[in-house]
């Protein structure tokens, strides 16, 4: 959908993603959306280079969100969440219908 | 001149900048190392972020670069005679969501620095500290207002625009008591 603006694919998918869930990882988004790790990888790593992305560790995984102290992170969000209105339903709520509360190790799904 | 190995921070700032602004590449001072300067040094930062305000093409910056000793790694340049790093964040120039309106000077022997004001070097921590909860930087801010005129008006506006009003409130009192 924004790809006529953002000039890839790829970097739409990162980019709500991480609207979406506040944060991301390489693996896991590209597992999301069911593409290769390779071509998102490079975009978060752009996106990170350029500023609109931060990033730190978690363990072994480098976790993404959006830099909050980019100049345009606001315009940013409201391009993406406009966007992401537009998404099919179904793939807007697997997006942001994620668990995010703690489950206890061990607890019984 | 003297020689890099022995440049301090401002220095090396200086001569890396004058060399690209010879090649038409406009840099200014931000990050870290402007605490280092604008705290006299009581803050030692060893990366120099200088920000590529006319976002220049990153294969030009890397030729210039290589004219004075300085080798791409990764994002950062290293020279064989300095500890110090060089980097160049993307721009534009800005403290939290907003452009930078004044840039500083400093003129060194070893060249002409542009630099964000201290009052801009306060703001760009405290960002890092409203956003991250980086208490780092706060008690990088407060050395920066020790050591220099800022203007703490225009901070507590600032922050305000920023949705950290309340923030700044419960920092004002450790600030304004420096």
């Amino acid at each position: 959908m924004l790809e006529p603006i953002l000039g890839s694919t790829s970097r739409e998918r990162v980019l709500v993603f991480i609207l979406a869930r506040k944060e991301g990882y390489a693996r896991g988004i590209a597992k999301f959306f069911g593409v290769s790790l390779d071509p998102i990888q490079k975009q978060l790593e752009k996106l990170e280079s350029g500023g609109v992305l931060v990033s730190r560790a978690a363990g072994r995984t480098r976790l993404y969100e959006l830099n909050p102290r980019h100049p345009f992170v606001r315009e940013l969000r409201s391009l993406l969440e406009k966007a992401l209105s537009f998404y099919p339903a179904d793939e807007r709520e697997r997006l942001v219908m994620n668990r995010r509360r703690p489950r206890r190790r061990g607890k019984p799904l | 001149m003297k020689p890099i190995g022995e440049m301090a921070v401002a220095e090396l700032g200086a001569y890396v900048a004058s060399h690209l602004r010879g090649r038409d590449i406009d840099v200014v001072l931000s990050g870290g190392s402007c605490v280092s300067i604008y705290s006299r040094g009581k803050c030692v930062s060893m990366g120099l972020d200088l920000v590529n305000t006319r976002f220049a093409k990153r294969k030009r910056i890397r030729e210039a670069m290589a004219e004075i000793g300085f080798q791409e790694q990764g994002r950062s340049f290293t020279h064989q005679d300095t500890g110090f790093l060089v980097e160049f964040p993307a721009g534009p120039l800005a403290v939290g969501q907003e452009p930078v309106q004044r840039v500083d000077e400093l003129t060194l022997p070893t060249g002409t620095l542009r630099i964000i004001s201290a009052t801009d070097c306060v703001k760009d921590r405290l960002a890092s500290y409203y956003h991250w909860d980086d208490r780092q930087c706060l008690a990088q801010a407060v050395l920066v207002v020790q050591a220099n005129d800022v203007d703490l008006g225009e901070i507590e506006q600032w922050s305000d625009r920023e949705g950290k009003g309340e923030e700044f409130r419960r920092i004002e009192e450790k600030l304004a008591r420096t």
